[in-house]
């Protein structure tokens, strides 16, 4: 049977949502493949958004529910694509759905499985600070709202099955082949961090009182480790002092990473007001190079930042953290370049803003897809003026920060631009007649 | 295995008993040093701030005669190690600076070719002779004694030049290797203080006392060095930092291959203990008979 | 900031930058890193190699060859480790060194090892006693040394006329 060409999503962050919801509300048939059991990405992960301070999970759940809603759009969660096939307008995509022993249609999310599970793993979501269960959901808004069994750590006691009203729990399921069939694909898989251990000198895997700014985030989190307090993991004392510290592995030309990741100066902001709103007697510290704050709104955020909350801004890129063994705290050594003298500060909690890397596992799916990568593992544009969302494959196309560092306004905005794209490319099949829908 | 043995200036000079050591302990493992004839000095950081190209024809004529040879060249000082690498990279890398210094070397008759390496004595034990068999060699172990290793900043940067963070770790491993503990110290990898020596004693001190707090700060209770440069420094600044700061830190230093020839069953003679300022005594109990 | 002397060289950041060594001089972005790595910057005030790099940038030629601060540095490599940049600082201490040199400018102590490498080859050699001593050891003399092809390498290079007076450091 002919028909429009549906369009594959790759990766069901904002980028992934917004794409797959602007195709839907078309009328084109999206495929959102996420990787993890729940679409939604890094700004699941954040309290707040940088520069309205909008709670960002109150944000983000209405366009995850409105995408996965959508009679459009099709959920496929904790799955990945294995196998591309065919060209622009005619793409034969094979997706492996990984079993997650729980029946999507049965689960109702009680959480009954989770209350009984013997298993506690560090949890992923909240950067390894919490625990979760072997059977979890990753966050409590999660979409689909489902559980999920994290085999490797399963100790198959059965005792989930057991306690499962709905009768929910198979532990028996088998991974899934999907064939689909699409007129265009978007990549969307955004970012990882860069491991702020190589850079030795600041003390990070060593000193527990350095954690990364994604770390913090999910301390400052109310569905957080902490229940959104912020207290050191060490001591569980309200730290008094923080410092934040710019540009860990990026800007470097010492074998790491010499872009910019265009966020971090602002959203160190964002993390600095939202100490001084938690605890307005704490003093804050931003060391910094230079601060990059682009675009509408940012510079002003910053002098918010300094007048209004106190936060304090110093030019100048420390050399080395130690550590006090006995209380946890963290001495800084640093120059401050306008008066331009060497000193020493003694912090309670120490928040590096490492570079924000294309995630490891571009490479492999830039293979299955035959795109091309840059030297950084992002993809790569087909011409970075004229085509910066458009791969050097036909009908491939590429939105947010697997694009290029980027904020979520950015993203948005590329998400919209390359469904708009894809549906080019939908409109271009179909006039030429459409396509066999084959089997799904 | 072959190497030729480039001792540098400062060993033989001050601290034979390093010399010594060395030629003790690497035959044990099948290293043999052969004499380089005619070296001259490797052309270290004083050198190298006078003038440039002096630096570049003094090095590049010391490989030349380990070309001659048609060995690798082999260091104990971290300063000759740091020159000759360097110049052996940086001519093995551009042709055109290599043209330059071989007009210089042609007036004493002599053609860098880039032929060799150069190693440091540290991994040569670690890389040719290995963990294992150093660990066989060991017959008086020193158990439970606390080293605070200094590896110098020669032997372990610019980290592009030399290994990254892999030496730091090479010399803890082989001190292991002789049934002592190595300890962290925050100040592991920084300067002992040595190169301000003669231009400004005071700093050197200074420099070496934030080690030598570092080190008491964690319960060390000797120092472990292979550069003769931050041995002296280390050992000479503790009798300056007690006259002037009246702290004591009493930190025995001694380099490692004395370290491993008293684990291997042998023993220091009396002249060689003299050389050390800070007394050894600690370190030789149970060792003053060989065996 | 930096202390300024009166007049300003512009060109001296381009002269550091075309001497050998000296090329990192045009990548700094004056971040800091260095200052707050340097074990000397941490003792004393007047060493503090981000100064010294935006000295050389804003053209402070005199001060910085004709007084004592590239003098301070231990060459210890911290600094080039760390810099983001390439900044290579550890570097541009020797390419402002040599500069200093040529200027008549240099620390005495290393002054005394360029004298002592044009007289023997070496900048320290066996005492009396250590030689004696060494003998009785069954060790060489020394190590033997060919001072005169380094004298002819060095009077190449000029490097025996760049000693050949004692100059001191100003300042």
């Amino acid at each position: 049977m002919l028909e429009k060409p549906a369009v594959l999503i790759i990766g069901g962050g904002i980028s992934g949502i917004q794409a797959s919801f602007d195709l839907a509300s078309r009328g084109i048939k999206a495929y959102l493949v996420e990787k993890s059991p729940s679409i939604g990405g890094r700004m699941a992960q954040l309290d707040k958004t940088f520069p309205t301070m909008d709670c960002s999970m109150c944000i983000l759940a209405p366009k995850m529910i409105d995408c996965s809603h959508h009679p459009n759009v099709e959920l496929l969660t904790y799955s990945e694509v294995k196998e591309v096939k065919g060209s622009a307008g005619n793409f034969t995509v094979k997706v492996i759905k990984k079993p997650r022993y729980v029946d999507l249609t049965k689960c109702t999310g009680c959480g009954m499985c989770v209350d009984n599970c013997p298993v506690e793993v560090p949890n992923e979501f909240d950067e390894g600070l919490g625990m979760r269960k072997a059977i979890y959901m990753p966050f409590p808004q999660a979409v689909p709202r489902a559980m999920t069994v994290d085999k490797e750590n399963c100790i198959e006691c059965g005792l989930c099955e057991k306690v499962c009203e709905a009768e929910a729990v198979d532990l028996d399921q088998e991974p899934e082949e999907i064939k689909l069939k699409v007129g265009a694909i978007i990549v969307a898989t955004g970012f990882e961090m860069f491991d702020a251990r190589r850079i030795s000198e600041y003390g990070y895997g060593r000193y527990q009182n350095v954690l990364t700014s994604l770390e913090f985030e999910r301390l400052l989190s109310a569905s957080g480790p902490t229940g959104g307090h912020i207290v050191r993991l060490t001591d569980g004392g309200v730290p008094r002092r923080i410092a934040f510290i710019q540009c860990v592995g990026s800007r470097s030309q010492r074998g790491e990473l010499p872009y910019c990741s265009s966020v971090c100066c602002t959203y160190a902001t964002k993390e600095a007001i939202l100490i001084k709103e938690h605890n307005p007697e704490s003093e804050v510290y931003i060391f910094y190079i230079d601060l990059k704050v682009f675009g509408k709104g940012f510079q002003e955020f910053v002098n918010r930042a300094k007048t209004e909350y106190g936060v304090e801004y110093i030019k100048g890129h420390p050399g080395k953290i130690e550590e006090n063994p006995k209380t946890g705290d963290l001495i800084i050594r640093y120059e401050n370049t306008i008066d331009g003298k060497v000193r020493e500060i003694t912090v309670d909690l120490v928040v590096l803003c490492p570079a924000l890397i294309p995630r490891r596992d571009n490479e492999r799916l830039a293979e299955t897809l035959k795109v091309e990568l840059d030297e950084y593992a992002f993809f790569k544009a087909k011409d970075p003026l004229f085509a910066p969302i458009n791969t050097n494959i036909s009908g491939v196309f590429m939105c947010g920060y697997c694009q290029g560092p980027k904020d979520i306004p950015e993203s948005v905005a590329q998400a919209s631009g390359a469904a708009a794209k894809a549906a080019e490319e939908i409109a271009l099949t179909s006039s030429k007649g459409g396509v066999d829908s084959g089997s799904k | 295995m072959k190497y030729a043995m480039f001792w540098g200036c400062l060993i033989p000079a001050r601290e034979p008993n390093y010399e010594v050591s060395v030629r003790k302990v690497m035959p044990a493992f099948g290293i043999e040093l052969v004499e380089m004839e005619g070296t001259s000095c490797c052309a270290p950081f004083g050198i190298q701030s006078l003038d440039y190209t002096s630096w570049l024809a003094l090095a590049a004529r010391n490989l030349c005669i380990g070309e001659e040879m048609g060995l690798d060249i082999v260091t104990l000082c971290n300063d000759c190690y740091e020159s000759l690498l360097m110049v052996n990279k940086m001519l093995k890398a551009d042709p055109e600076l290599k043209n330059q210094v071989n007009e210089i070397l042609a007036e004493v008759g002599k053609e860098y070719k880039g032929k060799v390496d150069v190693k440091n004595m540290v991994d040569v034990l670690y890389d040719d002779v290995g963990i294992e068999k150093i660990k066989d060699a060991v017959k008086n172990p020193f158990t439970g004694l606390k080293v605070a290793t200094q590896p110098g900043c020669h032997l372990t940067k610019p980290r592009r030049i030399h290994f990254g963070e892999r030496e730091f770790d090479v010399l803890d491993e082989l001190v292991r290797a002789t049934g002592a503990e190595t300890i962290d110290y925050d100040r592991r990898q920084s300067c002992c203080g040595g190169p301000l020596r003669g231009i400004n004693d005071e700093l050197a001190r200074d420099v070496a006392r934030m080690k030598l707090i570092s080190m008491k700060n964690v319960g060390a209770e000797c120092i472990v060095t292979v550069c003769p440069f931050c041995f002296l420094e280390l050992d000479m600044s503790q009798l300056e930092i007690k006259r002037h700061f009246k702290e004591e830190y009493n930190l025995p230093v001694l380099h490692f291959a004395e370290l491993l020839r008293m684990a291997m069953g042998m023993k220091l003679d009396d002249w060689e203990i003299k050389l050390h300022r800070v007394p050894l005594n600690p370190l030789l109990e149970g060792r003053l008979q060989e065996g | 900031m930096a202390n300024l002397s009166e007049e300003l060289e512009p060109s001296f950041m381009h002269e550091v930058a075309n001497t050998p060594r000296g090329k990192g001089v045009l990548t700094c972005i004056q971040c800091g890193r260095c200052s707050s790595s340097c074990p000397i910057a941490r003792l004393v005030d007047e060493h503090n190699p981000r100064r010294l790099m935006e000295m050389i940038i804003l053209g402070s030629r005199d001060e910085v060859l004709h007084t004592k601060l590239p003098w301070y540095c231990l060459s210890c490599f911290t600094c080039l480790d760390r810099c983001p940049q390439g900044g290579d600082v550890a570097e541009v201490m020797f390419a402002i060194r040599n500069l200093a040199v040529k200027e008549g400018n240099v620390a005495d102590g290393f002054a005394a090892q360029g004298r002592s490498l044009v007289e023997t080859g070496r900048i320290v050699n066996p005492t009396m006693m250590m030689i004696k001593k060494r003998e009785k050891l069954g060790l060489s003399k020394g190590p033997s040394t060919a001072t005169e092809e380094v004298q002819k390498i060095l009077k190449k290079t000029a490097l025996d006329k760049l000693i050949a007076s004692k100059r001191t450091v100003k300042k």
